[in-house]
């Protein structure tokens, strides 16, 4: 259990920090998402003590830490950039931390051989960083704040400097290990998909300030405002209202359109749009649109339905809120 | 660039020349003189008592000077890249006065600073030699040779970033412990290399040392001393010839080891 309690931070003029306040769940795997420089890093930081914050309270497990020293606060951190130990092989790199404990070497040779079967790096004790590539760097660097037995795993984008397949790998990975280590973690993202896909929690910063704090359902479902909506997921504005693409259904004829809209409360009607584009993405297709007043909005429909309707550029087909629940709750959260 | 084969062909003559009549010859010429008479009247000469003594001064000096200029050297460049203070821009600058000022300037200053009737002259007077003596040339050798070390390890340092040094101290490892086992091994090339520079100046060093030795032989004379003496006091010219080649030898021995440690360096 990690707790942060109004935290403040401030370089110079600019606010990193605003407040920020966070509890979380001892053996959750909870992302920190935001758009760069929201401030996640820091707050990531200051709770390894990394970064001092200028007011606010950070414990560990119950313990106040705000004035330990990251030494001594039973952390592990993994950076963006590995910060592999060149000079040392695979080998001392894990063992770091229980040699600086001064654990015997049979122990720490028991434990290096142990965790680097774990991150699947068996094969690779006598290497050097330069050895490696960026995935097994990150996943060395794991093993190596996992060694000392952390309270809590910080972990600062730790894929994102790896390319797009790797990465997903990598995170797939990760789940997997958190699922058998059960170490709380607290992972730094800007990719909200990571974040989805990896996290049981998310907490989504802006501007240094926390927008919302959830489970991923809840965040996709019931965004607490526009930032959270857009940033999780992406939206279309059809009308006055911003939705889902994939809440958005498509007919051709109008009649049948506005009959099926009359069913849902507080809708945006009815909207005439010529089809710009049809892109298939496998099983969903993105349709591109241009409302009557000249507004752009995409639809994302399945392929049977595309195939359905057979659509092209320059027809005209009719779009409504298929799904409202998203607007509607979002609406009652915020008090509408 | 479009050059042609003979300009090309040209260019790389005068070059050549040039440094042939510039570095080779003269260096040509002492070594010439110096085994002209056989080796045996070469260690004849480098094995006099004078000899002897100059070499192990001008050692001795390098052995005072290189781990002051390391600890001052490694800390200032953590200053100048990590530290976070006023009056920054200006160590940054007064660290390479050395480069700019001619050492006989710097023999001056230290004459006046440390002599008897200089500022620091009390310690002179109670009867710590500090100019005509070692502390003098020790301090002069150090005037000149401070830049090195410090300018070798700073790109280093900001090239490795903290990255390093902040995983260590989350895996517990107090500031003293991530100093020895991450920041120092990581700057050892940008280290040595400066080490390597610092010695061959050291070594090398005249203008400022003349100014504060008595110059006695097999006393205060260091290696360049020794040369000058020979050549211009003693009128001894095969002396010097011998004197300067072995001078040349060490810093040959010193250049070579700067190469090897060099490709090292490139190869990682
Ligand atoms: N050491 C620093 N000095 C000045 N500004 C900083 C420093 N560290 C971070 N910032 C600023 O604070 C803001 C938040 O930074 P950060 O927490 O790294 O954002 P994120 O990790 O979300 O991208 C950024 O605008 C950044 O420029
Ligand atoms: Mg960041």
């Amino acid at each position: 259990m990690i707790t942060v309690t109004n935290a403040h931070k401030q370089y110079g003029t600019f606010t990193a920090l605003d407040d920020v306040s966070l509890d979380i769940p001892r053996g959750s795997l909870t992302a920190l998402l935001g758009p760069s420089g929201s401030g996640k890093s820091t707050l990531l930081r200051s709770i390894a003590g990394l970064e001092t914050l200028d007011a606010g309270v950070v414990t560990i497990e119950g313990e106040d830490v705000t004035n330990v020293p990251p030494q001594r606060r039973g952390i592990g951190f993994v950076f963006q950039h590995y910060a592999a130990f060149k000079h040392m092989t695979v080998r001392d790199n894990v063992a770091f931390g229980l040699s600086i404990r001064k654990r015997p070497k049979p122990v720490i040779d028991k434990r290096v051989d142990e965790l680097l079967e774990i991150v699947g790096l068996s094969g690779f004790r006598d290497r050097y960083p330069a050895q490696l590539s960026g995935g097994q760097r990150q996943r060395m660097a794991l093993a190596r704040a996992l060694a000392v037995d952390p309270q809590v795993l910080l972990l600062d984008e730790p894929f994102g400097a790896l390319d797009a397949k790797v990465r997903t790998d990598l995170r797939t990975w990760l789940r997997r290990l958190h699922d058998e280590v059960h170490v709380t973690t607290v992972l730094v993202t800007h990719d909200q998909e990571e974040a989805l896909d990896v996290a049981d929690r998310i907490a989504v910063l802006n501007q240094g300030r926390i927008e919302q704090v959830g489970d991923p359902v809840t965040l996709y479902d019931r965004p607490a405002n526009d930032f959270v909506m857009s940033f999780l997921g992406s939206v279309s504005r059809l009308g006055d209202q911003v939705v889902r693409p994939h809440d958005i259904a498509l007919d051709r004829d109008r009649q049948h359109a506005l009959a099926l809209d009359a069913a849902v409360p507080a809708s945006a009607g009815v909207i005439g749009a010529v089809v710009e584009r049809v892109v298939r993405l496998g099983f969903e297709v993105r349709v591109d649109l241009r409302a009557e007043s000249g507004e752009r909005f995409a639809a994302q429909i399945t392929r049977r339905d595309a195939n359905d309707l057979r659509l092209a550029a320059g027809e005209t087909v009719f779009a409504r809120v298929d799904q409202p629940s998203s607007i509607v709750e979002r609406m009652a959260i915020a008090g509408v | 660039m479009n050059v042609t084969q003979q300009t090309r062909v040209g260019l790389r003559t005068v070059a050549l020349g040039y440094l042939f009549v510039l570095l080779a010859l003269p260096i040509g010429v002492i070594l010439y003189r110096t085994f002209e008479p056989g080796l045996s009247e070469f260690f004849a000469s480098i094995s006099t008592p004078a000899a002897i003594s100059a070499l192990n001064l001008s050692l001795l000096i390098v052995a005072i000077v290189v781990p002051l200029n390391v600890v001052f050297g490694v800390v200032t460049a953590l200053a100048l890249v990590r530290g976070r203070f006023r009056g920054r821009g200006l160590l940054q600058a007064v660290v390479d006065l050395p480069f700019a000022v001619s050492p006989i300037v710097v023999g001056v200053a230290l004459i006046m600073l440390w002599g008897a009737g200089g500022w620091f002259g009390a310690l002179d007077r109670s009867g710590f030699t500090v100019i005509f003596g070692l502390p003098g040339m020790v301090i002069a050798t150090i005037f000149v040779t401070l830049p090195f070390v410090v300018r070798e390890v700073e790109p280093v340092l900001h090239e490795i970033g903290t990255d390093q040094e902040q995983a260590a101290s989350t895996l517990g490892a107090t500031g003293w412990q991530t100093f020895w086992r991450i920041t120092l091994p990581a700057i050892r090339w940008g280290l040595t290399y400066g080490v390597v520079l610092t010695v061959a100046r050291a070594l090398g060093e005249f203008g400022a040392v003349i100014m504060v030795s008595s110059g006695f032989a097999g006393v205060s004379q260091t290696l360049t001393l020794l040369v000058h003496a020979r050549y211009i006091d003693d009128h001894n010219t095969y002396g010097a010839y011998a004197a300067a080649t072995l001078l040349m030898g060490i810093a040959l021995v010193v250049l070579l080891l700067m190469t090897v440690l060099d490709r090292k360096r490139s190869n990682r």
